[in-house]
């Protein structure tokens, strides 16, 4: 699992690459910990190359929204596939993020 | 039900309570509204009555005034000729000739002169009347009569001023009653009081109008003079005068009409009430003027009252009316409010009662699917929906030495007699075949037994088979049931013997008979509710529309719900008119066996976890799986195995994971187990996926998911280990 963040504009991006399960939700959790600093302006998760979340996965997305809401800035969730789409439609995500 | 009476009777009690103090609040509103309207219409004819009188004593006074004014000038008048006369005593007569015959008023007249004025006359009074219709003439002078002592003769001269004698009966002329104005006549030359001129008006035509003041029916009217002399009219006999003096003799002795009396000669106008004679009476007067008479007019209280007590009699009635009305209403409301609430009360009870019946008899069947998840051999599944709260139809199975026992029943009629009927069917069913597993034994011992018991004439349609699992051989009687479904390449309907149903004939010989399932083959039993489901045009559900709701493969619970749904569109609207009872066995035979089966034993890290992404990609090829649901699986076994990882052993201590997965015919079964403390993940608290990010809890989604994903989640904890048994229908 690769996490890459880059600052585009004003937009903070990050790109995740592969499968995010449980393990490889612990890997990333200090990256996507990090992302909260940005919290307060715009993040931007493009999940093109995101496969597969489980639920920790899950959780590290609500948790930098949290701290988005909490800041008063957005996390922007791009280019979902369809697998996950369908875990973000069965768990309420699609309500919480902005989907691009 | 004793106590539901009760609570009745205290509604209806509390229902009665409202209603009357309803009632009460009317009246008291009514009345008080009534009491008001009846004060102010007893002062306004009080009012009207004074006014009336008043204004009646008042026209009265100017009348008499007319009269007593027509008299004083007529003898004023005279004045000058009498003068003249008190010289030409031949005309003395003359003088009062004229003023009688000159004045409509004037009844009598006379010039008396001071006894010794005339030398030649030392009495000498003329006097003129009239007799009838006839002017007479007579002499006052006479010794019985001795004028120079009468009132009218000493006052004028004692007081040098014209003056109103009492009334008196004049005994002279005409025996009337009647009043005199007197003047004295002075002589010119000597200045002294010569004569008397006087002027005689009836006081019966006074009376008579003060006591015609008809302004009520029962008034009367009487004058009183200055000396508290009443006038009434003598000798006449008319209705108004007997009225005057049936008043006075009843009133004269009392002090309260003394009082008045007083009152009135004082020269006052007012009022009082007088009562006597169990009557009350208001009583107006006025003085009349110059001749310091009186005059009232009494009215009893029921003559001024008398409207007020007309419209009160009315009121009173109409409110009588209504609230009688109201009382009617308040009535009809009430017991039907106790009825409907008595009834709806007892309708719940009834719910409630027929629930529990409902509870207990559906606690008596089966209804745990799959009921054998651990045969791969059979899938099965039931439903049963009773178109009342409580239903006759019933089904049953269980597994013994491999045959699976089952049978599918229909009591006749519907209810809690049905109902009860049902149950003592199953119960002789499971004992029954304890010890038989011939299905045509089965049968003819439960009629046996049934006709027995059977004393309400009711009957069971009923059908019993026995399948062996092993090698797929059925067996099976029917009891006047609906035949059932056979599902192979076609789908048809089991060929069977009528027989008859359960409860009728002692002995009766029920045929039993057989059949052989192949691998993947199907039955399908139902009640008569299945396919004699109506719509609103009275169609019915038919085989047919059963057949084509059976086509193709599915998990049975699949198929049930399809054909429920089926129905469901079929009749629409129309009430649900019978039980709908069905179950569905597919026997899988030894394809549910010959499934390839992966094992995958994991320890408990969370790197371990990434094996199953290989481990599920194996199941999915083998089972030409897409990639999109072998990712849901792998999600949901993940999650599990997460949740095992995490919590089933002790921090530090390793444990190992076993994670089986069964490729059944049409369906995926997972079983993951591990050697922990017993846990159960199905018993977490429903995940929260609505509210708002602020609210939302980080966590409690992995079960979550599990559920949505899979199609059966089941916990057991067995031998020492946690067995959660996933399944998922492909």
């Amino acid at each position: 699992m690769e996490v890459i963040i880059t600052k585009e504009n004003q937009e903070v991006v990050a790109s995740l690459n592969g499968r995010l399960d449980t393990p490889a939700s612990l890997e990333i959790a200090p990256q996507m910990d990090s992302l909260k600093a940005d919290a307060g302006g715009t993040v931007v998760l493009d999940c093109s190359q995101m496969s597969y979340i489980s639920s920790s996965g899950l959780r590290l997305f609500l948790a930098l929204r949290k701290a988005a809401a909490e800041k008063g800035g957005k996390v922007i969730v791009r280019n979902i596939t369809d697998e996950v789409r369908s875990v973000f439609m069965m768990t309420g995500f699609l309500n919480l993020f902005e989907i691009q | 039900m004793k106590q539901k009476d009760d609570v009745n009777a205290s509604i209806f009690k509390r229902s009665s309570w409202t209603g009357l103090m309803l009632v009460l609040v009317a009246a008291i509103t009514l009345e008080a509204t009534s009491l008001v309207q009846y004060i102010f219409a007893r002062k306004g004819l009080e009012n009207e009555a004074s006014n009336r009188a008043m204004t009646q004593l008042e026209a009265t006074q100017y009348k008499i005034m007319d009269v007593i004014d027509q008299a004083e000038a007529a003898v004023r008048n005279s004045v000058w000729i009498a003068q003249w006369a008190l010289t030409h005593t031949d005309s003395v007569q003359l003088i009062s000739q004229r003023i009688v015959a000159d004045n409509p008023v004037i009844v009598g007249s006379t010039m008396a002169f001071v006894p010794g004025y005339v030398p030649e006359r030392p009495l000498f009074s003329p006097y003129a009347f009239w007799d009838a219709d006839t002017l007479a003439f007579t002499s006052l002078a006479t010794p019985e009569y001795d004028y120079p002592s009468q009132e009218w003769f000493v006052k004028p001269i004692e007081l040098g001023t014209g003056y109103w004698s009492e009334p008196y009966v004049d005994t002279g002329g005409g025996e009337i009653l009647m009043t005199t104005y007197s003047l004295p006549i002075t002589d010119p030359e000597t200045g002294k009081i010569a004569a008397v001129l006087t002027g005689d008006i009836s006081l019966e035509w006074l009376s008579d109008l003060v006591g015609d003041i008809e302004i009520y029916p029962n008034a009367t009217g009487i004058m009183v003079s200055r000396a508290g002399q009443w006038i009434t009219n003598k000798g006449d006999d008319t209705a108004s005068i007997n009225k005057r003096a049936r008043f006075l003799d009843q009133a004269r002795n009392r002090a309260d009409f003394k009082e008045l009396q007083q009152a009135m000669l004082s020269g006052e106008s007012g009022v009082r009430t007088l009562t006597f004679n169990k009557v009350k009476r208001t009583v107006y007067f006025a003085p009349v003027e110059k001749t310091g008479w009186s005059m009232c007019i009494a009215i009893p209280e029921s003559d001024i009252y008398k409207n007020v007590k007309r419209v009160g009699f009315w009121v009173t009635l109409l409110q009588l009316l209504g609230l009688a009305m109201l009382i009617f209403i308040l009535r009809a409301l009430v017991r039907n409010q106790a009825k409907y609430s008595k009834l709806s009360e007892r309708k719940k009870m009834m719910e409630s009662e027929l629930q529990i019946a409902s509870n207990i008899q559906m606690a008596m069947i089966p209804k745990t699917f799959p009921p054998f998840p651990e045969r791969h051999d059979l899938d099965m599944a039931a439903s049963i929906d009773p178109a009342k709260e409580i239903g006759g139809d019933l089904y049953d199975f269980f597994i013994r030495d491999d045959k699976l026992f089952f049978c599918i029943g229909d009591v006749s009629g519907k209810g809690i007699p049905a109902a009860l009927v049902m149950a003592v069917t199953r119960s002789v069913f499971r004992s029954v075949t304890t010890h038989e597993d011939r299905p045509g034994k089965i049968i003819a011992a439960m009629n046996n037994s049934m006709v027995d018991v059977n004393d309400n004439t009711m009957f069971v349609t009923f059908f019993c088979g026995v399948l062996d699992l092993k090698g797929g051989h059925l067996s099976y009687c029917n009891a006047g049931h609906n035949p059932p479904m056979i599902l192979t390449d076609a789908i048809r309907t089991l060929p069977v013997e009528a027989n008859l149903p359960l409860g009728i004939i002692k002995g009766f010989e029920y045929v039993e008979q057989e059949t052989d399932l192949q691998n993947d083959d199907a039955l399908f039993l139902y009640t008569d509710g299945l396919t004699e489901a109506e719509n609103s045009e009275q169609r019915q559900f038919g085989v047919m529309r059963t057949k084509e709701a059976l086509r193709g493969r599915k998990r049975s619970d699949l198929h049930l719900k399809n054909i429920q749904s089926e129905v469901k569109k079929f009749v629409g609207d129309a009430p649900q008119s019978d039980d709908l009872t069905m179950l569905f066995i597919h026997y899988l035979g030894k394809d549910g066996d010959s499934t390839t089966e992966r094992t995958l034993t994991l320890t408990n890290k969370i790197n371990e976890i990434s094996k199953l992404a290989g481990f599920i990609d194996d199941i999915a090829e083998s089972a030409h799986l897409d990639s999109g649901l072998a990712s849901m699986l792998n999600l949901a076994i993940e999650e599990a195995v997460t949740n095992v990882v995490n919590y089933a052993y002790p921090e530090g201590k390793e444990g190992k994971i076993d994670i089986t997965s069964t490729l059944q015919k049409g369906r995926l079964v997972f079983a993951i187990c591990d050697s922990g403390k017993p846990f159960d993940p199905t018993k977490a608290p429903k995940a929260d996926t609505q509210s708002s990010v602020e609210q939302r809890p980080i966590g409690g989604l992995g079960i979550h998911l599990v559920r949505n994903i899979m199609d059966t989640v089941n916990y057991e904890y067995k031998d020492g280990q946690n067995i959660l048994t996933l399944t998922k229908a492909l």
